[in-house]
């Protein structure tokens, strides 16, 4: 057990910098994702971590103790690899105990480690198999039961589902959540699918260039985004993004899409009439409207019934628009929506500097109504 | 119905064509050549050692007119056959383990530590592949004689494992080198060091490739000719190589008592290649080790 500092951390490849300072504070237990696009530095900063690459700058501590220059052994880490990383010619129990034979620990306490790790994970059938003996998920819960032999203070996982297929990856994602709960340590993972970051973390770190842009919790991150990037990452299907500008419109302002589409302003934001802006809601947040009351009116493009719900593809204007409805859509493509918004729902971003626009001090009520006129 | 199942069957997988009349007469000759180019010296040998001499000047090709068992017998009931038979494995096995030891731990350095002039070092011993013993034959018993290793078994090791090096580490080198990373990351994160991976991993993991390699050391030492007839001086240290120079006398020769030495010394080394044709296919074609 313990917890982890990052302090500006950085790093660089050459003379090309990777990762261009990231702080960061994981208490003891949580379990955090790091989480963005490929190539955005979460894998050489889970590395660095794990003590596999060099800190070029800044410092790492892990339980207090500053292991910038620390061999991995001796970080009280242990580390799940993306191809699990199993020793091809050992069996799955002289996989799990390696460690502990390196570390020449007793024959004794090399059986009761394993057999603790394979009871947990519910591989105490496999122990005399060997790797290739196994399917993709019970690999991987070979490499979890690798690390958890070593009862580490901190686990690190990095993008440990994504050979799996997508029913697995379900499956080991409750798994690898309920070990956490049960074992109650550390836990740092990377994975690149937002999904698996909402679902799984406590909190989630968004990286995108070597930088972190947002550090929350998943729903915080999924209600209040903190900038474009990580309104556009976070939720699936991804948020709808136009831009155009603030509106004079009756009884206060609305937002005048650059395709042409005329839709309802939060007015707690204070926005002035003429300020250029990004315009974000989630395709589960539009609504479909009864006739009288409906905040702009779209061209349905394609529907797509998944069966629980239905996405919609439409057109407003010249933009296009993403629509989730629990609703059943009948309606033909080419034939017209009436959508609602909640104002509420409405996320704001300065186009120039991606930053989101927060709530001013005073509220008022909707401006529907004005919209529509 | 009927046409539905019919369209939805997989179409016939394409059959292999069978190669035609002349294709196949040029195939089983230019095997039958090639056949031939290895098992007619092998034959004519082993069959010689069973004629007399005159025998075997009026007819070296033919079936002996009586058989001489005698010449066999002879060779393999006397004690200097075994003796040299002792000598060979000796230095063959020293050869083995010193080229399998040295040439795995440089070529691991080499394919997993970067350090500066490793590059330039690999390619040294690259250059060293092209370098035929013979040329340096003179400089080398000269080097051996001021170590004082004339007429030393070590005398004739030292150099055959110098020159079975270059071969040895690139072979494992390539191996090393396809043995995924994650694996010593792995090993980093459960405690070990280079030396440890090495020893508890790459090494199991290179099975085909140490067996390729200890087999090449073992039939060049087996085989070799000139080092030992270099380094060497006392008869009691011949390996089976010298052996048929005891039967050329200053006047004459005993071809074939020659021919049968040569033919129960070529035994073994048959043997050994068809019990192990396996492991040395794999070994030179291999790619990949399976993680």
């Amino acid at each position: 057990m313990a917890s982890i500092a990052l302090n500006d951390v950085r790093k660089f490849f050459g003379h090309h910098p990777v990762l261009h300072g990231i702080s960061l504070e994981i208490r003891d237990g949580e379990f955090v994702i790091l989480v963005g696009p490929s190539g955005c530095g979460k894998s050489t900063l889970l590395r660095m971590l794990a003590g596999l690459e060099d800190v070029s700058e800044g410092e790492i501590s892990i339980g207090g103790r500053v292991v910038n220059d620390m061999a991995p052994k001796e970080r009280d880490i242990a580390m799940v690899f993306q191809n699990y990383a199993l020793y091809p010619h050992m069996t799955v129990a002289d996989n799990m105990a390696f460690s502990l034979r390196l570390a020449g620990a007793p024959k004794a306490q090399k059986q009761a480690a394993v057999a603790r790790a394979a009871e947990i994970l519910d591989l105490s059938h496999l122990l005399d198999r060997f790797p290739r003996e196994l399917s993709g998920g019970q690999r991987q819960r070979v490499a979890m039961g690798r690390a958890i032999v070593r009862d580490p203070a901190v686990f690190l996982f990095d993008e440990p589902l994504s050979n799996l297929d997508a029913k697995l990856r379900v499956a080991m994602r409750t798994e690898i959540k309920a070990l956490h709960q049960r074992l109650k340590t550390t836990m740092v993972y990377v994975t690149h699918d937002q999904i698996e970051a909402m679902t799984m973390a406590d909190r989630i770190v968004v990286m995108n260039g070597g930088r972190v842009e947002q550090v929350g919790r998943p729903l915080d991150l999924y209600d209040k985004p903190a900038n474009l990037f990580v309104a556009a990452f976070i939720g699936s299907p991804a948020m709808n993004l136009l831009h155009g500008e603030a509106v004079a419109a009756p009884g206060g302002t609305a937002f005048r899409a650059k395709g042409g589409g005329l839709l309802p302003l939060p007015a707690d934001r204070g926005v002035q009439p003429g300020t250029p802006l990004v315009y974000g809601v989630r395709p589960e947040h539009i609504e479909l409207a009864a006739s009288a009351a409906c905040d702009t009116e779209a061209q349905i493009a394609v529907v797509e019934p998944t069966g629980s719900e239905t996405q919609v593809f439409m057109t407003l204007g010249s933009d296009s628009l993403v629509g989730v409805f629990r609703e059943r859509v009948a309606d033909e493509p080419g034939s017209t929506l009436r959508l609602r918004i909640d104002p509420a729902r409405v996320h704001l971003f300065e186009p120039s500097t991606g930053a989101r626009i927060d709530a001013a001090a005073a509220s008022t009520s909707p401006i529907r109504e004005a919209v529509l006129a | 119905m009927t046409d539905t199942t019919l369209t939805l069957r997989a179409p016939p997988a394409p059959r292999r064509r069978r190669p035609g009349f002349v294709a196949m007469l040029y195939l089983y000759a230019s095997l039958f050549i090639v056949a031939a180019i290895v098992l007619v010296p092998l034959l004519t040998t082993a069959v010689g050692g069973f004629k007399t001499l005159g025998d075997l000047r009026v007819n070296p090709f033919g079936l002996p007119e009586t058989w001489q068992w005698s010449n066999y017998w002879d060779i393999l009931s006397g004690a200097r056959y075994w003796q040299m038979l002792g000598n060979s494995l000796l230095i063959a096995s020293m050869t083995v383990v010193l080229t399998v030891a040295v040439a795995a731990m440089a070529a691991f350095a080499l394919a997993h530590v970067r350090f500066f002039g490793s590059a330039f070092l690999m390619n040294y011993f690259l250059v060293g592949l092209m370098f035929p013993i013979a040329t340096a034959i003179l400089p080398l018993f000269i080097r051996i004689r001021d170590l004082g290793l004339l007429d030393t078994y070590l005398g004739v090791v030292l150099p055959q494992v110098a020159f079975g090096l270059g071969m040895a580490i690139l072979l494992f080198r390539n191996f090393f080198r396809n043995v995924p990373k994650e694996l010593f990351e792995a090993a980093l994160v459960d405690g070990g060091g280079y030396i440890r991976f090495f020893w508890f991993v790459t090494l199991p993991l290179s099975r085909p490739i140490l067996a390729t390699v200890a087999i090449v050391a073992f039939v060049n030492s087996w085989n070799n000719y000139i080092m030992p007839l270099i380094m060497l001086n006392s008869q009691d240290k011949y390996p089976w190589p010298l052996g048929i120079m005891i039967y050329q006398g200053e006047f004459s020769t005993d071809w074939q008592l020659v021919l049968a030495f040569i033919t129960l010394t070529i035994l073994p080394t048959v043997i050994v290649f068809f019990a192990a044709q396996k492991h040395i296919v794999a070994g030179l074609t291999a790619g990949a080790v399976k993680g």
